[in-house]
């Protein structure tokens, strides 16, 4: 039988920092990309997820850093508030994290144990409550009317599986987690626990035997030196400290002594010391190596763009790549690179505590954004609204219609983005579509209605999106002029610019002084951004044709 | 569901044959898959894991070894219990007898009075008892630890209403499970025992029906199917296992005398030939004059055995009962019988119940070299002669 290597399929998280109330996030086997805006929670969840697994919160045990802040803010205060005289009280608020999963030797963990109360699934939840053996004191608390803050020391961190066993803990839970985040400066404490951590999961059993015998005969050979010895014979004879033998030796008491004092060593430099984008592709690159038999992985990799070069964070990139194939990788990001490049149908939309995902995305899309990787995807993703245009002079007029009907404003402070698609405008709508942005198409009709209408076929007339609308000029222009032996194409912005406005109007505005329309044209045509510039920058009150007006209407909600 | 005649086996071994050495090394055999070792008493829990250790070092990552109950309790409640029960079950609670007490039909005036169900009470008459309808009291005590005598009745629920989950978990996390003492199952447990041998796990069973002293269970269930009798459990067509009777008859523990002894116990069994040739100038199975006792456990310092713990004997020498000498050595050892023993010695034809014989037949096979019985004087017992501490002296 083929090994299978355990996953989460999802993760379900009730008032853990950023989450009030309960949230639910559905993972894949191999990588997943988690986008969202800055406090959408994308960090919460990586936290949530590697605490639930290592017993860890910033590097240290939970169990010393539990304190008021890791529960939701409101939630605490809505409890603090019920507390008061005259309101009806709540409940003492509880955090749960519970991660289900699947693959080889999941079944110990099956069980109904779960808030679905499903038998089907497997997995282990962490939960965080008042500890019922101090409900006396609570209740004591409670009369005298003085609990300002949560009652944390009467709150127990336990563990179960769905199969109910409560004597799990962190180290009985075959998966491991990886958190690396380069962008951080949390854990600047000398030793890197997560290094060691890394490094001590790399090694199998016998190793990590041998490399702590090895450590052991290392001080024990240090205590046998003459020079030791002899300080010992030395405070032995002159000290008057205690009856009791005093001596200098090394610790050896602590469990995992090795752990904590051998450091890792990148060309003689330690760890710590070499540069943070360095760090991350080392412990990227280790916890890929990470292959233990019986243990299976999940790499949480925060904001991999952050301290890396365009150079390194393509190699680092390749490397997650290539580990996905055995190992479950779930990567935030803000770099439409990083998510392009690992593939869009790993990506994990989150808003407002929901998540899209963009699954289905036709292969050829797929493809395209991953070898074309500097397409601005995360921007449509991200933003309210999106139009998108061709070019740089399209952006500027739109953004220029735009902030003449919205009081100056840019679209941008309205939360509309004008992302310039060159002629990807069908894939951007593929997105947009899966994820139901919202989004206007803004395009010139090059005079074939027809070919736009097939263009746009599944967005227009009896497929026509809620989300989605595609504006351009309906009337065909005609005129004499030609460029060579080409007939002028009067359906393009800047004629349309022309027509809603007149000759004097743009002379001015470009500070040009043509008599002809034609010659005005060809200057427009030959100088496009230059024009689009002017036009942005002009204090004249000038004319859009409507559909640019169409466009920047506010979508009804 | 898939038949394998050759994936389930019930081994019936002799007293003395080495069948938990046989578990074990069976268990130690296997690297690879994860194995379960499940016994009832905890006596017996602690044995497998000292003989793993005596072999082994340490117990093998692969292999669990847990008492019937605590099994039943992680792998057969938890799990699924929600298709069952809500609340958090706090364990388990030992019963002997019947559990679920509801009232008496005819309390003593004592307990009227004070309006109490008192358990223990002995003058109080007729008990009655929670059916099942009343599921939590029926299972449960009142701090929600689970009735022992119930607690495979509820795995076995719990494994209906969801459909067969509780076993298929079971089979997914253990290749093979090994049961010891089998003749201790009894009730519920056989039902399980019948899921698990269509399951996917192989199963091993080893157990000395004549040495049925002990039940997890005192339920209606498969009553007749009880301690030495469980062998006729395994008989049914319909049950999915093989039988070796053959391979363990030799006793290695004890000498000829006390193999002829206990042989004669089970007559329906296949006879058990000794392996233990070792002379020691006192062996086989001896009267002792209940006066001279003392200078009898002073010279050979026999282990006490006795049929319970009520029975005088001598204090400041070792005592067991019967059953709780399960499962142990002795190179010597003393009884103390009951009447119906001492009638049985006298004629063997005469009627011995099931678990007294039964617990004869444990003690007489716990000693390598000698048995003692404490008799008076006047008894005459054919075939055993008289041991005379004066004369030996």
């Amino acid at each position: 039988m083929l090994f299978r290597p355990m996953y989460i399929t999802k993760v379900y998280i009730e008032n853990f920092k950023t989450f009030k109330g309960s949230f639910k996030l559905e993972l894949n086997e191999g990588i997943n990309i988690l986008v969202g805006n800055n406090e959408a929670g994308k960090s919460t969840i990586i936290e949530a997820i590697h605490l639930a697994l290592s017993g860890l919160l910033n590097g240290r045990y939970f169990k010393n850093e539990l304190s008021q802040y890791v529960f939701n803010n409101e939630v605490v205060e809505e409890y603090l508030e019920s507390l008061e005289e005259g309101n009806a009280s709540q409940p003492l608020p509880h955090i749960l994290i519970e991660v289900f999963l699947d693959g080889d030797g999941v079944e110990e963990f099956w069980g109904d144990f779960n808030t679905e109360k499903n038998p089907k699934v497997s997995g282990f939840s962490l939960k965080v409550a008042f500890d019922e053996k101090y409900q006396e004191h609570y209740e004591k608390l409670i009369q005298l009317g003085e609990l300002k803050t949560l009652p944390i020391e009467y709150y127990d961190i336990s563990w179960s599986s769905f199969a109910r066993n409560e004597g799990l803990t962190p180290r009985t839970i075959p998966l491991k987690s990886a958190l690396i985040d380069s962008a951080s400066t949390k854990f600047q404490n000398g030793s890197d626990i997560y290094i060691s951590r890394i490094i001590k999961e790399f090694l199998d059993t016998s190793e990590v035997v041998e490399v702590s015998q090895a450590h052991r005969r290392m001080k024990e050979s240090f205590m046998e030196e003459e020079a030791i010895q002899k300080i010992n014979e030395k405070i032995k004879t002159a000290s008057k400290i205690s009856d009791k033998k005093v001596e200098l030796s090394v610790e050896l008491s602590s469990k995992n002594a090795w752990e904590s004092s051998l450091m890792t060593y990148i060309e003689d430099i330690p760890f710590h010391y070499i540069g943070k984008g360095e760090q991350c592709l080392i412990k990227t690159k280790l916890a890929l190596g990470h292959k233990k038999a019986k243990e299976a992985n999940i790499i949480l990799l925060e904001e991999p763009e952050n301290h890396l070069s365009y150079l390194k964070l393509n190699q680092l990139i390749s490397d997650v790549k290539d580990g996905s194939s055995d190992k479950q990788i779930l990567v935030s990001t803000h770099s439409s690179f990083v998510a392009n490049k690992l593939g869009l149908e790993h990506l994990i939309l989150l808003n407002n505590k929901k998540t899209t995902r963009l699954n289905d995305l036709s292969s050829g899309t797929e493809t395209f954004f991953q070898k074309l990787s500097g397409y601005d995807t995360l921007r449509l993703i991200l933003c309210d609204k999106a139009i998108l245009v061709e070019g740089d002079s399209d952006e500027l007029v739109v953004q220029k219609a735009f902030m003449v009907n919205n009081n100056g404003k840019l679209p941008i402070e309205k939360g509309v983005d004008v992302i310039s698609v060159g002629i990807s405008f069908l894939r951007f709508l593929e997105i947009a579509d899966k994820i139901g942005a919202k989004v206007t198409v803004m395009t010139d009709s090059d005079g074939d209605i027809d070919a736009l209408d097939k263009k746009y076929e599944n967005y227009l007339g009896k497929n026509a999106k809620q989300n989605i609308n595609i504006c351009f000029d309906s009337s065909i222009d005609t005129g004499n002029l030609k460029i060579g032996d080409k007939k002028f194409n009067y359906n393009t912005l800047e004629p349309k610019l022309l027509k809603a406005n007149n000759l004097d109007k743009l002379n001015t505005v470009f500070g040009t002084s043509y008599e002809f329309e034609d010659d005005l044209l060809k200057y427009m045509k030959s100088n496009k951004t230059e024009c689009a510039l002017k036009i942005f920058e002009t204090s004249e009150s000038i004319n859009f044709p409507q559909y640019i007006l169409d466009a920047i209407k506010p979508v009804e909600q | 569901m898939q038949l394998n005649q050759s994936n389930n086996k019930l081994v019936i071994a002799a007293a003395g044959s080495g069948k938990t050495t046989f578990l074990v090394e069976e268990a130690l055999k296997n690297k690879e898959e994860k194995i379960l070792i499940t016994t009832y008493t905890q006596a017996n829990e602690a044995e497998i894991r000292k003989k793993i250790i005596q072999k082994n070092k340490c117990i093998p990552e692969n292999v669990t070894v847990q008492t019937w109950f605590s099994f039943l309790l992680k792998h057969g409640v938890r799990p699924f219990q929600g298709f069952l029960f809500e609340k958090k079950v706090n364990g388990l609670i030992l019963i002997n007898g019947q559990s679920g007490l509801k009232a008496y039909r005819f309390p003593c005036q004592e307990c009227k009075q004070n309006r109490v169900i008192n358990l223990i009470c002995n003058k109080c008459k007729s008990p009655i008892y929670y059916g099942e309808k009343d599921f939590e009291r029926y299972y449960f005590s009142k701090g929600i630890k689970i009735y022992s005598d119930k607690l495979s009745k509820f795995v076995f629920r719990c494994n209906e209403k969801s459909d067969g989950f509780v076993i298929e978990r079971i089979s997914k996390i253990y290749s093979h499970i090994y049961i010891d003492e089998i003749q201790d199952l009894a009730g519920y447990d056989l039902e399980l025992l019948k899921l698990l041998f269509n399951s996917e796990s192989d199963i091993l069973l080893v157990g000395d029906p004549r040495q049925g002293t002990y039940s997890t269970n005192s339920a209606p269930k498969n009553k007749q199917f009880k301690k030495a009798k469980v062998i006729h459990f395994f008989q049914d067509k319909s049950i999915n296992i093989q039988t070796d009777q053959e391979s363990f008859t030799t006793n290695y523990r004890c000498n000829k005398f006390i193999c002829d002894l206990s042989n004669k116990l089970f007559g329906n069994f296949k006879e058990t030939e000794s392996a233990n040739d070792t002379l020691t100038g006192h062996d086989g199975v001896f009267l002792i004059k209940d006066k001279e006792v003392e200078s009898y456990l002073q010279k050979f310092a026999p282990i006490q055995l006795r049929d319970s713990s009520r029975t005088k004997v001598h204090d400041g020498f070792n005592v067991m009962t019967f059953g709780s000498s399960k499962g142990l050595s002795f190179d010597r050892i003393l009884i103390y019988p009951t009447k119906p023993i001492i009638d049985w010695l006298k004629d063997n034809k005469s009627e011995l119940a099931e678990t007294s014989r039964s617990k004869l037949y444990v003690a007489i096979t716990r000693a390598r070299h000698s048995v003692g019985i404490v008799t008076k004087s006047t008894l005459n017992i054919p075939g055993i002669p008289y041991f005379d501490t004066e004369i030996n002296q």
